[in-house]
């Protein structure tokens, strides 16, 4: 076992990551030590990250214990690189981190001087002027690099800056000399960012922290609204929506709404979150107040603006959609559900149900064309599953029962319409499943049921299966 | 002079008061638009036709004041599950015809109800569309609780955008009282969409529905053919048992309705001899009360007051 971090008082004695715990026990017995937990240490970057969305929307973990930041045009909205590196490093410091930073043009400068140098904002000018004292493990080399250069008395970064570079690159490969492009810049590196970048995003700070969930409705509507022009510019309108909660505490909340039609209106995209916000009430907790609210637009599409009438008809469908959103974003898109006729004559594939949000046009009649139209009638309500019958006294071969029991009750048939045979689609049951001989019944009582005979009265064969699979009207 | 003067008013504000709560038109109002009637017959139908949706037939359009309203509850009850069958066919023909006057665009909103889906099963779309209702015109709802089924239709009813809400319970539910009824009732009458509440093995219980059907089954009509007759054995058109259990006809009506899906139309179905007749007596003889009919609940049969010894 070996020690993978210390804290302040560990590294003050002068114990040193990688070194076996036995040593590290026999130089101080009074040593704690407490098992490393990745997931929780990844769990923790991730919050951080996650926190860090504040400053810029390209944050990159930088594994085990990094983060890169690409702060590529928002240092101005905080006042400046300094600023935003002080504003960063000194909210880390007060949540209980102690953190390093740099600002530099490429992330290989920005790793280096951060994890081996003082940090700080490095100018343009004198790039290599930072880089030329750092060690050669400031380069993010393998083991086996840094070593073999070790040994070969390259131990600064500045030896490897005066060297020429074709003897470099053969001795050690183009490795080494891309990572050293990567330092000075020379070689764009991209970050990947663990989300996505949001089209459009507006937010408010609050000198306030606000807790009321009326509260942060109103500021989102308020926010909505100024997110409107730069939809208009665009013409375009959002379908999905997210809002980042910043809590004082650094935990960040996300709430993700969708619409089915493209959106404008602050006051729909914040009733939506209204709706949202009813339905996660439970796991939204507000703490000491949230002091930043940012609402992004994720998906955007082409929104088609349709002039109102003095008679207000056109407000049909909006309200329509409004009100499949507000149902869709408290309880969730699958629990409105508009059916499709499938190509089936298999009465359970015959229909299908769709989400209403995904479905875009309800009016319309689509699937008309293609459906599978049944000469005979159907049920009214259908099982899912067709629940097993005890059927007595059927016509043999192919009749319908006279009585039947169906939980517990005997129904006794007065009349009968059948049957009507549905082959099996063997293209997906196999060829061994029976085919199925429906019958529509009446009862004495008037109950009118729709019952199968799964396969046929054959000799010396188990008799058939019957089953119940719908209720006619 | 003035003090008359004053009565009158008072005596007025009253009268519309009384009117606004029993959902009738003021008293003076309604003898202006006799009037206009007398003057133009089409234009008061055309009024009665945004307001109500007549069955098509002449005696149950009188009983039911010139049929059930657009704004408002219509409750349909069953007395056992087995009969869901029925009721849910009644609804649905109702909702049927009521697309097919066009009264209102929009889908209709069915909102289920879980156990009643195990039990009967769900709405099936190729059926619905043989009843009249095409797939796209439905959206199926399925919310988990009561509270969340409230309040999808309350959130549906206010939204406008549906031509009717199609509310499925089960049995005389706690949480689904008075308050809520009349909370429901409000919704649909600022909204002017109807509510057809479908109650499941249910007992009479006051609500604020303005009307309220038993719906049992009946033997269904047989298949017409071409030269007129019935085709003997064969099960045609639905039939439906119903009794018109609460309205403002103090005398509670039994008959028999049949649905044509493909006419979108009800007919009495006359076949069967009974055309519209009073309830049937209660099973033991030994209720001498007299029933109290203008009533939102009647006296209970004597068999729920003391236990009978069942006879076999």
């Amino acid at each position: 076992m070996r020690l993978t971090a210390l804290d302040e008082v560990s590294e003050r004695f002068g114990l040193r990551r990688g070194q076996g715990l036995a040593e590290a026990r026999a130089m101080f017995p009074a040593i704690d030590v407490v098992d490393e937990d990745e997931a929780a240490d990844q769990a923790l970057l991730e919050a951080i990250a996650d926190w860090c969305d504040r400053y810029t929307p390209l944050v990159a973990l930088d594994r085990p214990d990094g983060l890169f930041l690409d702060i590529t045009g928002c240092a101005h909205l905080f006042g400046g690189e300094e600023v935003l590196l002080k504003d960063i490093l000194g909210r880390l410091f007060q949540m209980g981190f102690d953190a390093k930073g740099a600002i530099s043009s490429s992330p290989g400068l920005s790793w280096a001087v951060c994890r081996f140098g003082r940090g700080g904002v490095i100018p343009h000018d004198n790039i290599e002027e930072v880089l030329a004292p750092l060690p050669v493990n400031a380069l993010r080399l393998d083991m086996a690099a840094v070593s073999s250069l070790h040994k070969l008395g390259l131990k600064r970064i500045g030896d490897l800056l005066s060297m020429p570079r074709a003897p470099l690159a053969r001795r050690f490969g183009t490795g080494l000399l891309q990572r050293l492009d990567q330092a000075l810049g020379l070689n764009e590196e991209a970050i990947s960012p663990r989300r996505p970048v949001a089209a459009l995003s507006v937010e408010r700070k609050l000198a306030d922290p606000i807790q009321a969930e009326e509260h942060i409705l109103q500021l989102t509507g308020q926010v909505a609204a100024s997110l409107k022009p730069g939809l208009e510019a665009r013409g375009v309108g959002g379908r999905v929506f997210e809002l980042v909660l910043f809590r004082v505490d650094g935990r960040v909340f996300r709430v993700l709404v969708r619409a089915s039609q493209p959106l404008r209106d602050p006051k729909r995209i914040s009733s939506l979150f209204s709706e949202r916000l009813a339905a996660v009430h439970d796991d939204l907790d507000a703490g000491f107040g949230f002091e930043l609210l940012r609402l992004n637009v994720i998906e955007h599409e082409l929104f088609k603006a349709s002039q109102g009438d003095f008679t207000g008809d056109g407000e049909g469908d909006a309200s329509f959609a409004d009100f499949v959103d507000k149902v869709s974003a408290r309880f969730g898109a699958s629990c409105l559900q508009i059916a499709e006729l499938r190509q089936s004559h298999l009465p359970e594939r015959a229909e299908d149900f769709a989400p209403a949000m995904a479905a875009r046009v309800v009016g319309e009649n689509v699937e008309e064309a293609f459906a599978f139209v049944p000469k005979a009638d159907r049920p009214l309500r259908l099982f899912r599953y067709p629940e097993p019958i005890e059927a007595f006294a059927a016509t043999v071969p192919d009749g319908p029962p006279q009585r039947f029991r169906w939980r517990r009750i005997v129904h006794r048939v007065v009349r009968a319409e059948g049957p009507e045979r549905i082959s099996p689609e063997w293209w997906l049951d196999g060829k061994d499943t029976e085919e199925r001989d429906y019958f529509r019944l009446e009862s004495e009582a008037g109950r009118r049921f729709w019952i199968f005979r799964e396969g046929r009265y054959k000799s010396g064969k188990a008799a058939p299966i019957w089953r119940i699979h719908g209720i006619l009207a | 002079m003035a003090e008359n003067a004053t009565a009158q008013e008072r005596l007025f504000a009253l009268r519309a008061q009384i009117a606004r709560l029993e959902g009738k038109s003021l008293p003076a109002l309604a003898a202006a638009e006799q009037a206009q009637a007398a003057e133009n017959p089409e234009c008061e139908k055309a009024k009665i036709k945004q307001l109500r949706l007549p069955f098509g037939i002449d005696p149950l359009d009188v009983a039911l004041e010139g049929g059930l309203p657009l704004d408002g509850i219509t409750e349909v009850r069953t007395r056992l599950m087995g009969d869901a069958g029925a009721a849910s066919g009644f609804t649905f023909a109702l909702v049927s015809h009521l697309k097919g006057r066009e009264v209102s665009g929009g889908p209709v909103l069915w909102i289920g109800d879980a156990v009643s889906r195990q039990e009967t099963g769900a709405p099936y779309a190729p059926g619905l569309r043989q009843f009249g209702l095409k797939p796209h015109e439905v959206l199926y709802a399925s919310p988990r609780k009561l509270d969340e089924a409230l309040w999808l239709a309350e959130t549906a009813l206010a939204s406008r955008a549906l031509s009717a809400t199609i509310l499925e319970i089960r049995g005389n539910l706690k949480n689904f009282g008075l308050t809520e009824s009349r909370r429901l009732n409000l919704r649909t009458k600022a909204a002017g969409r109807p509510l057809f509440l479908l109650r499941h093995a249910g007992e009479e219980e006051a609500s604020s529905a303005s009307f309220r059907f038993l719906a049992e089954p009946a033997p269904a009509s047989g298949r017409r053919l071409p030269d007129g007759t019935m085709l003997g054995g064969s099960i045609g058109h639905p039939v439906f048992r119903l009794t018109l259990e609460k309205s403002r006809n103090p005398a509670p009506l039994s008959f028999l309705l049949e649905w044509n899906p493909h006419d979108r139309q009800f007919s009495l179905n006359s076949k069967a001899g009974e055309f519209l007749s009073l309830r049937t007596p209660p099973a033991h003889s030994g209720t001498g009360l007299p029933a109290s009919a203008d009533r939102q609940d009647r006296t209970p049969a004597l068999g729920h007051i003391v236990a009978f010894e069942r006879a076999s």
